[in-house]
């Protein structure tokens, strides 16, 4: 990200602190400058490159990428939770309430994740443990944080799940393999938000789900922010469920964010190339079939991502020389719904001409 | 037409590549190096190192039951014999009879698995029920009944009565492996392409679990190793020809190794090979996995 | 032509303590897909659609009913002879992954089914190096990259591209696509999409896809048929257009109505249909399957089982005794 672009965004930081003191409830999270490497045999390589995301309290915003774009490894960076032989090399994670997340370690890492950050695992994985009832994972939880009044923990369990259509009672009595794709999903939310957090990072939260049962969480999801007052982050490879949920929509790509805005705005007018073409690789239900295109190429894995120079040029249809070379700077236009960015050399020299 | 060309050399080039690959695999971790020395290092002593010796090994009448000394490394047993040459002449027996043993373990079991568990139904259930049957036969007891009218002379006999003893376990494993593998994709495939099913079961199957059952072979090495040393060392079978389970037993019962310490060479030196070709196996086991996997073999 | 009629099929369940439960997994299904058409199965995951495509492509067996292929009844010949007729119906995978064996190189995933047609029609072995290097240029890969490759090697895509270059050594008459795109990245999904509407293009290769998602089954072939699967049952059956703008079942319309519209670019259907409840197979099989779940649902909906016709209501075969018009899809902005 440009240093214009962080400058914007400490300031506007900087004018909402002065004018609200910090409270508990829905916390602003500013990442600014993140780089998460891995370590391997050709020496450590960035997942995450220089990457500033600033998410407003109260806000859903959607991070849309494919696989290997250092989605999945943003999100857990907010957690501080990136796994060996992975490391946040630089930059910073400030949470509103708790501080720069990066620093934190040991018991007062744990004591926020939980308390603060609520993680709901993909759907497709088998986050819980299959050996034991929904009701005993609740609990092991609650006596890890140190919750005294663990009945008050199972009543508010069983009111989260009634809020999201379950019998609560039912649903903490039953194992893993009793529940079906959309319920275990919803058993996430649940453990995710039971001990209070307000900011909730769903990971994948519909993949692998039916439509109906997609249709269903995400309109949980939006519930639950607006009720309990949230501040959540949906990580997702399906434009439509960042479409259906998010007020702000970000879309990675080899490790960057090449661009972001109000959701609404950037899907009616796309700037960056590869967003342009996302959207437009989308089949839709009505209209000319194709119009649907395909993006050529392939996304790039942690090893075949360019060093320098755009990371999108390889399928780019706007190349220029300067692509292969230099970074493309991070362009930061305020709007009336908030600062549409976008990183890309083609669209800032037709803005200019 | 470089196509071409390049596809019909592809299967001389891939089984360069393999080796290539099996020589990265051993070089990635040196004690790979030292399991495969030490394997190669056994078989070159079973096959060729009773030819060292004369068919009588000399016998020492001063020097008898003698403990280590710069003349006799290990020391000599009750007759006079270098204990040294008593275990490489007698490595042939043991090492012949447990590479039968493996060879009958994987391959009966291997097929008996493979056949069960690909053809399902009725089949498989007299196979499991004949292979449960077989793994409730308490095998030492069976030997020790079985050694009263078998003298066990030569060691494909020895090896054969125990890998038809030992193949039960290998069959469980290969079916429960090929009962998750036929669920596969591609076994699907191969059925929807209508390929025939010693192509599916040879060319698709096998090689998948190539690695588990190269594992199970060399472990099967190891398991008849122990299992005719310890027939010989408990003297059921009488003494037919010099062998590493004989010495153990003579040096604990008639030299008293374990009370006198001139016996101790005598007593070391075949455990002191059953420990090494051990530790071979288990060197080399390691490296299976990689081999047998084209992902892990490469970088 | 591939027909099917009254295809059922159960499974059993094993019991909780006494004897085991059957599941109807298909409850007499009718179908019928042209040589050269599409068709698409939809609905949920446990609906019944997947076993559908395995039977069809003769990877599993069913209980009662009849398949045809060609002219050819399959439960007049014997298992052996049936197999040449099944080889026609080649079933792509959803995950690409486990459908090419790790250990095999794309040459020799090639070269056994190829060898085999060989053999069959008297071509010789120069045959088989041009055909492989042919069926992946079919479908868009360069054959002297990809041939010496492991699967490993290759990406999602690609690899999905190889199980379609494997299906066509055989020739097949149809391809079915079982979720074929699900489990590869976004960019490169069209891609996929847009090399089976080629082949069918191209080839005249019929293609059934099946799939929860309706888009994709449009963008596959919008002049074939949309068959609406709903617990074994078939609700719903036209031409994928007429399904898609004027679905009268409420289980299609609630399929459709949770497909996640695009806000900014498109407006959302004024008469969204949400089920009552979720998806419970234990369900009682009494009267309309959709009737707990239905927020339509009538007197007589929970007594008698509808049947699969066309009524005044529609052009196209539904199963529902209310059937009735409602606008639940997105709209682009730019239409209205």
């Amino acid at each position: 990200m440009s240093e214009r672009s962080e400058v914007t965004i400490k300031q506007s930081t900087a004018a909402r602190e002065a004018a609200a003191p910090p409270r508990k409830e829905a916390p602003g999270v500013r990442i600014s400058g993140l780089t998460v490497v891995y370590k391997t045999p050709a020496g450590e390589l960035p997942a995450v490159r220089d990457v500033s995301l600033t998410l407003e309290p109260g806000s859903i915003t959607g991070i849309v990428g494919e696989s290997g774009s250092g989605k999945s490894t943003l999100a857990l960076s907010l957690l501080n939770a990136v796994q060996p032989p992975g490391r946040i090399s630089t930059g910073s994670v400030e949470i509103d309430g708790l501080g720069d997340v990066v620093g934190f370690r040991g018991e007062r890492l744990r004591k926020a994740r939980g308390q603060h950050i609520g993680y709901v695992f993909q759907a497709a994985q088998n986050s819980l443990n299959p050996l034991k009832t929904v009701g005993k994972q609740l609990l092991d939880l609650g006596r890890s944080h140190g919750v005294d009044d663990l009945r008050g923990l199972v009543r508010e369990a069983k009111e989260l799940l009634g809020r999201m259509g379950l019998d609560g009672a039912r649903v903490l009595d039953s194992h893993q393999h009793e529940l079906s794709g959309g319920m275990r999903q919803r058993v996430g939310i649940m453990l995710a938000l039971v001990l209070n957090a307000h900011l909730v990072v769903l990971d994948e939260p519909t993949t692998a789900l039916d439509m109906i049962t997609q249709a269903n969480i995400l309109k949980i999801v939006r519930e639950v922010h607006a009720e309990r007052g949230l501040t959540t982050l949906v990580i997702t490879h399906d434009i439509g469920v960042v479409a259906e949920v998010a007020d702000r929509l970000a879309v990675m790509y080899g490790g960057r964010l090449v661009e972001q805005g109000p959701t609404r705005q950037v899907l009616a007018a796309p700037r960056h190339p590869y967003t342009r073409g996302l959207i437009k690789a989308i089949p839709r239900l009505v209209g000319d079939i194709d119009e649907a295109q395909a993006l050529p190429g392939r996304p790039p894995t942690l090893v075949t991502v360019p060093k320098e120079g755009c990371v999108f040029r390889e399928r780019c249809a706007l190349r220029m020389d300067v692509c292969d070379t230099v970074d493309p700077q991070a362009r930061v236009d305020e709007g009336a719904y908030g600062p549409r960015i976008v990183a890309c050399h083609a669209v800032t020299v037709k803005e200019r001409a | 037409m470089s196509v071409l060309l390049e596809s019909s050399s592809t299967s001389a080039t891939m089984r360069r590549n393999f080796w290539a690959g099996v020589w990265r695999v051993m070089k990635r971790k040196p004690s790979r190096m030292v399991g495969v020395v030490l394997v190669l290092g056994f078989a070159f002593m079973g096959v060729f190192g009773p030819m060292f010796y004369p068919a009588q090994l000399p016998r020492d009448p001063n020097l008898i039951t003698s403990p280590p000394s710069a003349q006799h490394w290990l020391g000599t047993d009750d007759q006079g014999r270098d204990v040294i040459a008593l275990v490489v002449t007698g490595s042939r027996y043991v090492l012949l009879a447990a590479l039968v043993t493996a060879l009958i373990t994987v391959v009966v079991g291997t097929g008996i698995g493979l056949f069960s568990g690909f053809k399902r139904g009725r089949w498989d259930t007299v196979l499991m029920r004949l292979t449960d049957m077989k793994l409730t036969i308490p095998g030492l007891p069976l030997l020790l009944v079985l050694s009263t009218v078998w003298k066990f002379g030569s060691p494909t006999q020895m090896g054969l009565v125990l890998g038809l003893l030992g193949w039960g376990g290998v069959a469980r494993a290969v079916r429960s492996q090929t009962l998750s593998l036929r669920e596969r994709g591609f076994i699907e495939a191969a059925r929807g392409l209508g390929l025939s099913t010693t192509h599916i079961v040879g060319k698709e199957l096998l090689p998948s679990m190539a690695p588990y059952i190269a594992m199970n072979m060399l472990i099967a090495v190891t398991g008849g190793v122990y299992a005719q040393v310890g027939l010989f060392f408990l003297g059921v079978l009488p003494y037919e020809s010099n062998n590493w389970g004989q010495m153990l037993n003579t040096a604990v019962f008639r030299s008293g190794a374990l009370t006198v310490p001139s016996g101790l060479g005598f007593l070391i030196g075949p455990l002191l090979a059953i420990l090494l070709l051990t530790l071979a196996i288990v060197l080399v086991v390691d490296a299976m996995d990689e081999i047998f996997n084209p992902r892990l073999r490469e970088e | 032509m591939i027909t099917g009629t009254g295809i059922v099929k159960t499974f059993k369940q094993r019991g909780k303590v006494l004897g085991a439960r059957e599941v109807m997994a298909l409850r007499g299904v009718d179908f019928a897909i042209p040589k050269g058409g599409a068709a698409s199965f939809i609905g949920e995951s446990g609906c019944g659609k997947t076993t559908l495509g395995r039977i069809i492509a003769g990877l599993e067996t069913y209980d009662a009913g009849e398949i045809i292929i060609g002219d050819v009844t399959m439960s007049s010949l014997r298992p052996k002879q049936r197999q040449p007729h099944y080889r026609k119906i080649q079933l792509i995978h959803q995950d690409p992954y486990s459908a090419l064996n790790p250990t095999r190189t794309i040459h020799q995933t090639l070269y056994a089914p190829l060898s085999l047609r060989a053999r069959q029609t008297g071509r010789p072995r120069s045959w088989i190096e041009e055909r492989a290097a042919e069926v992946l240029s079919l479908v868009g890969l360069d054959p002297g990259t990809v041939l010496a490759r492991y699967p490993h090697q290759l990406s999602g895509g690609m690899r999905q591209r190889v199980v379609i270059a494997r299906a066509l050594t055989v020739d097949p008459e149809m391809l079915v696509a079982d979720e074929a795109v699900s489990m590869i990245d976004v960019s490169l999904r069209l891609g996929i999409l847009a090399l089976l509407k080629d082949l069918r293009e191209r080839l005249g290769v019929s293609v059934l896809f099946i799939t929860h998602d309706v888009a994709t089954a449009r963008y596959i072939g919008d002049d074939g048929e949309l068959y609406v699967i709903y617990r074994g049952q078939v609700v719903e059956r036209g031409p994928v257009d007429t399904v898609i703008a004027d679905p009268v079942h409420p289980y299609t319309q609630s399929l459709l109505s949770a497909i996640p519209v695009l806000h900014g670019l498109e407006r959302p259907g004024e008469q969204p249909v949400m089920p009552l409840e979720s998806l419970d197979e234990s369900q009682s099989d009494e009267g309309c399957l959709f009737a707990r779940r239905c927020p339509f649902r009538g007197e007589r909906c929970t007594s008698e089982r509808p049947l699969l016709a066309v009524t005044e209501a529609a052009p196209q075969q539904h199963a529902c005794f209310y059937p009735e018009r409602r606008s639940v899809i997105a709209r682009p902005m730019s239409e209205v």
